[in-house]
């Protein structure tokens, strides 16, 4: 069909022929239809994926590095630059062989040096690596492909810890990049993963592009998760950023865009109805949305006062105001580790079952000794959540005649002012309101926010003995079975001492175009191998 | 002329040093803590405070200020905190988007809100005066972005005549290049249009009430050569001036235009360094486009003698 459009673009060939010098190079990158233009939920602005806990650092690092275990999609580890591993007889001594066919994309091997350096820099950065640190007496390097991990205690969580997808990942990177100081950005980009960063050809802040590593050797099983083989049937995957939401929605509606990760999400039954277009939830886990109260000062220094917040939260508020109230995309959560995750149980949540109590939550906060003193609430206006957050949160304070200071702000100003450790009244806060999720949130260990251990711990500080005690018996328990009968006890305490408050659990659609197949759906990381793209539509 | 122009080269570097001070002290007062950005959602405070260090955002705000300003004056702006490159590279690679859509924006603005004016002007009271002004209205209240959404749901979505968004080199053929930039630019455009429309038709009525006009009409000089020639020439002192001045207007709404069409351009750069207090690229860019700012206005006080005669510096 002759449009406008081919009409405009022919009339301009003459003045089109005297770019023939730039066409020619155009014509030696790879084709628009072995392409894949997607618009990812944030910029990528730091390229370490140690470095950062930012997801989009994890999903760059999962492009271009590999991990030594991989979770499939029922969040089981499984092996994926290792080749065979094995524990001895008094479970104190990893060793593990790598596979076979792995290179850096500077052409050397990956050696068993370059992954024990990729460890210890990694747990100097992460949740579950400081934990399993703790316990490593020695990494010794046995040959070229082959190391040890030696415990000083059996510990449960090594393999579940090296196939995190709670980010820091444990991505492997040369011995000499991951010998870099962690507090350190590793400025290189070599790594053995499914993809080539291209540098060239990248502009910070509009586009990322990566390449297919023709040297990859995937594993043979089919793709899961993380795990499986990664084969990629792409010759490039661009990562656009377009700020405006509703640019990229238009840009996909076009087929400017083929893959959108989180577009407007009220508009989704929209967007369902556009036959060009698959919206599907990626994540199954979802994300968690929740408050957290500040622990050292008043009045949620006081546990009465944070259990009245307990009762005064009314999940359905926020997430309505997100999603719609009818909307299938969220529901209510009252479990510690959110809900349809491994640790998911129905301890001690009596006050989640009776919703919302107005009468309760006064009285908790007159036994609290309430003051009267303003309670700093940030308000993030730019943020999905934190912004409907905030505003409920300081009409549910002055429901029970809590004197409230909305502090509002940009995410950018939040993010720095939730970690001053100041008193409210001089430029701390009470109370901020965040997103993470739902596999991370389930892992006491990996989640910095189930640690109480006072000042050392994430923002709020919370200290609870008990707490900490739980979380060391969770992680040295010996299988599963266990670690869900200690997730009952966590949950119990958990919501005795309240280091936050659920808001919400709610499950984000991605859209891709019809002609784009082969997406796997995994909490954290969106992979782009396995992914295929049809003549366009 | 050569001294004027001496001088007001020098009172340039004068006013880019001020805005030099206040752009650094409003960056750093203002709340926002780029290592905390960096660090992601499941950092400690700890691990914040370490890439604070290391950033060099611990120390104490003159010596930050010393080092910045040091830099600028050996022509170094600095590196990106985030990206890691340095600002003037990452300025030059979008330097060529943002030129092309405010030249596109400037033609085609300055070719209809003259035209709309003088014909105005022409015809003043009669329904044609009315419409234009009532164009003219409409491209001034409404929003930059609203308009741009509005042309993207027309002519990208319903009727796919044009792409939605993004930016293609003129280097990879000139049909791409014009294509992308058709709708921002009529966006941007729009209250540019309005505003010179409306200072057009003023000062060509003024004129056209002139002793002068009235003898070449007398004389039955032809309406065209009375309009252009004549009138249009000796209204063009404040046409121009408020072209001048538009030039600021045109940089806020570059801003708000790349940001919607997805251009990558030095505004979008600044917005989405704002958004993550990449303070070396917000200060850099600010200080260039101050610059340019002084620099139009150079030019535009020039260009009045070659319009007046009268005017000599």
């Amino acid at each position: 069909m002759t449009t406008r459009r081919s009409i405009l673009t022919g009339g301009l060939a003459a003045a089109a022929l005297t770019s023939a010098p730039s066409i020619i190079t155009t014509q030696a990158q790879p084709s628009r239809a072995r392409t894949l233009r997607a618009v990812m939920h944030a910029d990528l602005r730091v390229l370490d994926p140690i470095w950062t806990t930012a997801n989009i650092t994890a999903y760059h690092g999962a492009m271009i590095y590999d991990t030594l275990f991989g979770l499939d999609a029922n969040f089981t580890p499984q092996p994926q630059m290792v080749s065979k591993w094995g524990l001895s007889d008094d479970k104190l001594t990893y060793t593990f062989e790598l596979r076979n066919g792995l290179t850096f994309s500077d052409g050397q091997a990956v050696t068993a040096a370059d992954c024990v350096a990729s460890i210890r820099r990694w747990a100097a950065r992460s949740g579950s690596g400081q934990s399993m640190m703790a316990r490593v007496k020695d990494t010794p390097v046995v040959d070229d492909k082959t190391f040890r991990i030696v415990l000083s205690e059996p510990y449960g969580l090594v393999i579940d810890s090296l196939s995190t997808i709670s980010t820091s990942l444990c991505y492997m990177m040369r011995k000499k990049d991951a010998e870099t100081d962690p507090n350190q950005q590793v400025r290189e980009t070599i790594g053995s993963g499914p993809f080539l960063y291209n540098r060239e050809e990248t502009r910070p802040g509009n586009r990322h592009v990566y390449d297919r590593n023709p040297n990859y050797v995937p594993r043979a099983e089919p793709p899961s998760g993380m795990a499986g083989g990664k084969v990629v049937k792409l010759d490039r995957v661009t990562f656009e950023n377009i700020a405006d939401e509703q640019t990229a929605l238009s840009a996909l509606q076009a087929g400017e865009i083929d893959f959108y990760e989180v577009p407007p999400q009220d508009l989704i039954d929209e967007l369902k109805k556009d036959k060009n277009l698959t919206v599907e939830v990626l994540n199954k886990t979802g994300h968690i949305a929740f408050m957290r109260l500040n622990h050292l000062y008043p009045p949620f220094n006081n546990p009465d006062a944070r259990r009245a917040m307990l009762h005064l939260a009314r999940q359905d508020d926020v997430m309505g105001a997100i999603f719609g109230a009818q909307s299938k995309s969220w529901q209510a959560c009252g479990s510690f580790f959110g809900c349809g995750t491994p640790m998911t149980n129905d301890e001690n949540t009596d006050w989640f079952k009776k919703g919302q109590d107005i009468a309760r939550a006064k009285e908790l906060f007159q036994k609290s000794g309430y003051d009267g003193r303003p309670v700093v609430v940030l308000q993030a206006t730019d943020h999905y959540l934190a912004n409907p957050a905030g505003l409920f949160a300081a009409q549910w304070l002055r429901s029970v005649g809590v004197n409230v200071d909305l502090a509002a702000m940009d995410w950018g100003a939040l993010v720095s002012r939730r970690a001053v450790k100041k008193p409210p009244a001089e430029g701390g806060w009470n109370i901020f309101s965040t997103t993470v999720t739902g596999i991370t949130f389930s892992d006491p260990i990996a989640f910095t926010g189930q640690a109480a251990n006072g000042e050392k711990s994430w923002f709020g500080w919370p200290a609870d003995a008990l707490q900490e005690k739980l979380r060391d018996k969770w992680a040295t328990a010996p299988t599963l079975e266990a670690r869900k009968e200690i997730a009952k006890e966590l949950q119990n305490n958990g919501w005795n001492y309240i280091p936050h408050v659920i808001l919400g659990q709610f499950f984000r659609n991605s859209a891709w175009r019809k002609n784009v197949t082969g997406v796997l759906g995994m909490p954290e990381v969106v992979p782009f191998w396995n992914m295929e793209k049809a003549a366009a539509i | 002329m050569l001294a004027y122009i001496a001088r007001r080269l020098a009172s340039t570097v004068l006013v880019m040093g001020i805005v030099a001070v206040f752009v650094f002290l409003l960056l750093h007062l203002s709340p926002g803590d780029p290592a905390a950005i960096i660090a992601g959602d499941n950092a400690t405070a700890e691990q914040i405070e370490g890439i604070r260090k290391q950033l060099g955002l611990d120390d104490a705000l003159p010596v930050q200020f010393y080092r910045w300003l040091a830099a600028v004056l050996h022509g170094d702006l600095g590196i990106s905190i985030f990206s890691n490159e340095p600002v003037a590279k990452l300025i030059s690679q979008r330097i060529e988007p943002t030129l092309s859509l405010a030249l596109t924006t400037l033609i085609i603005a300055v070719t209809l809100a003259v035209s709309f004016g003088v014909v105005a002007a022409w015809k003043v009271g009669s329904w044609i005066d009315r419409s234009l002004m009532v164009v003219s209205v409409l491209g001034f209240s409404v929003p930059v972005f609203v308009v741009g959404y509005m042309l993207i749901y027309v002519f990208s979505i319903s009727l796919r005549w044009l792409p939605v968004q993004g930016y293609s080199p003129i280097d990879q053929g000139f049909g791409p290049w014009i294509e992308r930039l058709i709708l921002p630019s009529i966006a941007l455009g729009l209250a540019y249009v309005a505003l010179i429309a409306r200072i057009t038709r003023t000062s060509m009525l003024e004129v056209l009430a002139e002793d002068y006009i009235r003898t070449a009409n007398a004389k039955g000089v032809a309406t065209r050569s009375v309009l252009l020639k004549h009138a249009l020439k000796n209204a063009g002192v404040p046409i121009v001036t408020v072209i001048g001045i538009g030039v600021a207007l045109l940089i806020g709404g570059v801003v708000i235009t790349e940001t919607v069409f997805n251009i990558p351009g030095v505004g979008r750069l600044v917005v989405d360094a704002i958004s993550k207090r990449d303070y070396p690229i917000i200060q850099g860019v600010i200080l260039i486009f101050s610059g340019v700012y002084v620099l139009v206005n150079l030019l535009v006080d020039l260009s009045y003698t070659l319009l007046d005669p009268r005017i000599r510096y």
